[in-house]
């Protein structure tokens, strides 16, 4: 695992938050999405430099959406998430059930030594 | 709830103006939308004014390298191809209008040229005496004196102003006094000169940068024989400056100096212009009264230490001659003003610095800002007159992706190319016309090769090209590509209305001139044919050579015998300004505190009668009443001041004796006319005259000179004589009248002729835009004269707009200049109608010539094809 496709932790919860709206991920929904499940307070730029990033990594795919009223007839971009995109998930949490069998089980029980 | 959900609160709109100019073209949409989004759930939930906070907040969040466009993404110019470009399009355009290159070129090249004369003189003027090195501490002792109710400042002090500042004021680190600055004979064996002398203080050299070539600043005035002299001089005298120090001149055929020293020519931009110097301690020597402080006599220079306080020592000297006269004279205060200001700023009006040549500095700048800001406008009313002939090529530019930066580059790159050819054109003619401009101003101007005039004028073209492009450039780069190719552009109102108010602008200048050179003209004209209550004409004189009272009687009896000579006396004045006067005649009743100064004008017998003065009561001197010399004669502005009701026969007290009133002369003028007629009074001292005067028959003139010339040198060989014509140097004080006279007549001229270029210009487009239809109304059968007469119907109203701004705000320039005359000439009204009417009428000479023409064109030729 070189660098480059090392995810952030804010990356991560970015992507995993795409796949959880699947066909309405665009800017402000996944804001409002990562507030909710986090309670996070997260601003909209921060979210949106995310999403840039993350495409430019490959990890992400966007295409433009319809326009609402809602949105002042604004287009929205709409964000799914790559096939690299999914390894790299995979990869982290790959990475993460590794360490957390690496966990000595006493640790959690709390044993006498 | 219907209505409620259809209205939408918009989030700030300078915010979001703002986002779209800063952020990616690609990126605007979809964030705009989210702010969109977030601003309305905001609104319901906090309240529209938190939440366009909040949404500057959010827009300013995202000012950030990633959103922010790049332009070199979408626009990378070839600049040097663009330039390339540039250039090849200004040639061909000169190449198609000829006509409107031609005139932008007179006109601007004319324009430049003037400013550029008039550049020249005016740093010329600027620079006048501040080549000194010491120009920064050098200062010039003046004085105001008490004369009736105001202040009259002069530059001249009592003769140990020099040595007491030395001594007493700390700030003074040297001084010197200048004094009796005049022509005189000097002689080295049998070869007489005449040569421009005065006397000064032994520090003159240390305080001014007079560069001696030999001799020591500090030395060469330490004794009293010592005489320095000038390389030109040297040169005149010895035809060497080599083995010249040492050396004995004759002066005035009297005294003998010692050479101590040569220095170099006074440089042009020096005010003070001298041959040669004496010490100042010999000219106290032989006049003891000098010493006094209650005369004032020589100017004082004085250098201050660095860093001292002008103010302080003003304060300090205000009294200096009241203290050194323990109170006796105490209505003069002395104070000193910069040395190198005094050449400028020279005139004070009641002890208030009142202008002087700087007067003509301004006056001039702002006629070369109106030469060139009328040449200015010749250029942008063509270029945006033409613009509509470049409308498509605008069109086509900007369609192609022509940015209006691009556009404005290119027009204003057009003028400036025009400027920089009109400016080679315009020192092309300044180099012509140098030789005539430096005769009218009485300088030596050439044009200088250096870096900072040449940068100056760089700039200077730069800005006019810029002025003259602005417009056009800023105008032709706005229009909308799709109107102009559609051909839908209609003339704006208000481009006719720039137009035609530059025009008017331009004409209002060129009137304010015409009318300003007529009222040069006229007052000089006044000055020259007024009746000065003397005759000025056909009287010659020269100053007395020999103090002998005796044989000046016998010259004046032996001139007398010459057949062209009709009188010949002397006197002690010159009548072409103030020379000496006194406060000291005492009459009963005169107020103590009464500092009126009366002009004394010592006479000869006969003299009143060869100036042709008339008497207003009793006689003049006359030797069959045996002496008259305790009589005196004044004027009428004298005894109306004294307050005499029949002066005749009265007595006054003048030092210690008592005069007895002769007569009374009527008023003349022997001042310039900027002056009232102060109090005079003449007495007969032959004595005291210096100056010989003979009033030679008209038309026998060459003759009686040459008679008169070989008396005198029977009676004073070795003295060149040296005369002049009163009625010259009467005209000599108003060489400044005849040089603004002269110049702006020619400054006026070509204002109108550059005008009158664009005019050319404007109505040639004109009758050309409108040809197809001048075509249709001749068709339908409109005559050759209700065509000139339409096309100019517009002119004249301008030029009569013009006019009507001109004529009050010349009224009023030309009454602001005569003020500074005390006799000034009237405005007559039809001046300003002649200004009027000459300039509508080369306004319709210059339209004419195109109308007409325009006029008789065949309406088949010019409707033949669309």
């Amino acid at each position: 695992m070189n660098q480059r496709n090392h995810l952030g932790e804010f990356e991560e919860i970015v992507l995993l938050t795409v796949g959880i709206l699947y066909d309405d991920a665009y800017g402000l929904a996944i804001t409002d999405e990562i507030e909710q499940r986090t309670k996070r307070k997260v601003t909209l730029s921060s979210v949106h430099k995310t999403l840039m990033r993350l495409e430019q990594k490959g990890y992400l795919h966007s295409h433009m959406g319809g326009a609402t009223e809602e949105r002042g007839g604004r287009k929205k971009r709409l964000f799914t998430i790559t096939n690299s995109g999914k390894d790299a998930l995979r990869e982290a949490k790959q990475l993460r059930n590794a360490l957390w069998q690496a966990v000595p089980r006493v640790v959690w029980e709390g044993g006498n030594i | 709830m219907d209505s409620k959900s259809s209205y939408h609160p918009y989030p700030p709109n300078w915010a979001t103006r703002f986002l779209r100019w800063y952020c990616r073209p690609e990126l605007v949409d979809e964030v705009e939308g989210d702010l969109y989004e977030l601003f309305q759930r905001r609104v319901e939930a906090k309240g529209l004014q938190r939440s366009r906070l909040l949404y500057w907040l959010n827009v300013l969040m995202f000012f950030h390298p990633d959103y922010i466009r790049r332009r070199k993404e979408f626009y990378s110019p070839n600049y040097l191809a663009m330039l390339r470009h540039t250039i090849l399009l200004t040639f061909r355009s000169f190449q198609r209008y000829k006509s409107t290159f031609f005139i932008n070129l007179v006109g601007l090249s004319s324009g430049l040229a003037c400013a550029l004369l008039i550049y020249l003189w005016v740093t010329d003027e600027l620079a006048m005496d501040k080549f000194h090195k010491n120009d920064a501490h050098l200062y010039q002792v003046m004085q105001h004196r008490v004369q009736g109710n105001e202040l009259v400042t002069s530059t001249w002090v009592p003769g140990l102003t020099a040595q007491t500042l030395v001594e007493e004021m700390p700030e003074v680190e040297y001084a010197a006094p200048g004094f009796g600055l005049d022509q005189y004979t000097l002689s080295v064996g049998d070869k007489d000169v005449k040569a421009m002398g005065q006397y000064v203080g032994a520090d003159f050299f240390t305080l001014f940068s007079f560069p001696l070539q030999q001799g020591d600043a500090s030395q060469v005035l330490a004794d009293k024989s010592a005489i320095v002299i000038s390389e030109t001089l040297a040169l005149n005298l010895f035809g060497t400056t080599e083995n010249v120090v040492g050396k004995t001149i004759e002066w005035q055929h009297e005294e003998e100096y010692q050479i101590t020293g040569i220095f170099t020519d006074p440089p042009r931009n020096s005010s003070m212009q001298f041959d040669f110097v004496l010490s100042f301690k010999i000219f106290l020597d032989e006049n003891g009264w000098a010493t006094r402080w209650a005369t004032s006599w020589p100017e004082t220079y004085v250098l201050l230490k660095p860093g001292a306080d002008v103010h302080a020592l003003n304060e300090k000297i205000a009294d200096l001659i009241t203290r050194k006269t323990n109170d006796e004279v105490a209505h003069r205060t002395l104070f000193v003003t910069p040395y190198s200001k005094n050449y400028l700023y020279g005139n004070y009006e009641n002890g208030q610095q009142a202008g002087g040549r700087i007067d003509y500095v301004r006056l001039f700048s702002v006629i070369a800002v109106f030469i060139l800001l009328i040449a200015c406008i010749n250029f942008m009313n063509l270029s945006t007159a033409r613009a509509s002939r470049r409308l498509k090529e605008v069109g086509v530019k900007k369609a192609i992706g022509a940015r209006r930066s691009a556009l404005a580059f290119q027009y204003l790159g057009e003028s400036t190319l025009m400027a920089m050819l009109a400016l080679v054109v315009a020192a092309l003619l300044v180099q012509l016309l140098l030789p005539q401009f430096n005769e009218i101003t009485g300088k030596q101007l050439y044009l200088p090769i250096n870096a900072s005039l040449a940068l100056s004028f760089l700039a200077v073209t730069l800005f006019t090209g810029f002025m003259a492009g602005s417009y056009p450039a800023l105008y032709l780069s706005g229009f909308n590509p799709a109107k102009v190719l559609k051909g839908a552009l209609n003339t704006s109102v208000g481009e006719l209305w720039t137009r035609k108010g530059l025009v008017v602008l331009q004409f209002t200048l060129s009137i304010i001139l015409i009318v300003s050179v007529f009222v040069v003209y006229k007052q000089i004209e006044f000055v020259q044919n007024k009746n000065l209550g003397y005759d000025k004409d056909n009287i010659l004189y020269f100053d007395r050579v020999d103090w002998e009272e005796g044989n000046l009687e016998t010259f004046l009896a032996e001139a007398r015998k010459i057949p062209g000579i009709l009188r010949a006396s002397s006197m002690g004045h010159d009548m072409t300004g103030h020379i000496a006067a006194t406060y000291g005649v005492e009459w009963p009743g005169k107020d103590p505190d009464d500092r009126t100064e009366f002009e004394m004008m010592p006479i000869s017998y006969d003299m009143l009668e060869l100036l042709g003065v008339e008497m207003k009561e009793g006689r003049t001197f006359s030797r069959e009443f045996g002496t008259d010399s305790a009589k005196i004669i004044f004027n009428e502005a004298a005894i109306e001041h004294i307050g005499f009701t029949d002066p005749i026969g009265k007595t006054v007290v003048w030092g210690n004796e008592k005069l007895e009133i002769l007569g009374v002369v009527k008023d003349f003028h022997f001042e310039s006319l900027h002056e009232q007629v102060k109090p005079m009074m003449f007495w007969l001292s032959p004595r005291r005259t210096w100056s010989v005067a003979v009033k030679i028959n008209a038309g026998e003139e060459a003759e009686t000179i040459a008679q008169l010339q070989s008396l005198f040198q029977t009676f004073y060989p070795g003295f060149p004589f040296d005369y002049k014509f009163l009625d010259q140097e009467y005209q000599s004080m108003y060489a400044a009248e005849q040089r603004v006279s002269t110049l702006s007549k020619y400054f006026a001229g070509i204002a109108i002729i550059i005008s009158c270029l664009g005019l050319f210009g404007l109505a040639a487009f004109t009758a050309e835009r409108r040809l197809k239809e001048i075509g249709i109304r001749k068709v339908l059968g409109s005559g050759n004269w209700n065509i000139v007469y339409l096309l100019s119907g517009d002119f004249t109203r301008m030029v009569l707009m013009a006019i009507l701004i001109a004529l009050p705000i010349s009224y009023f320039m030309a009454q602001r200049w005569l003020e500074g005359f005390a006799y000034q000439t009237t405005i007559p009204w039809w001046i300003f109608a002649l200004a009027g009417l000459l300039a509508l009428l080369i306004a319709w000479f210059t339209v004419g010539l195109q109308t007409v023409k325009a006029a008789r064109v065949n309406p088949t030729v010019c409707l033949k094809d669309e």
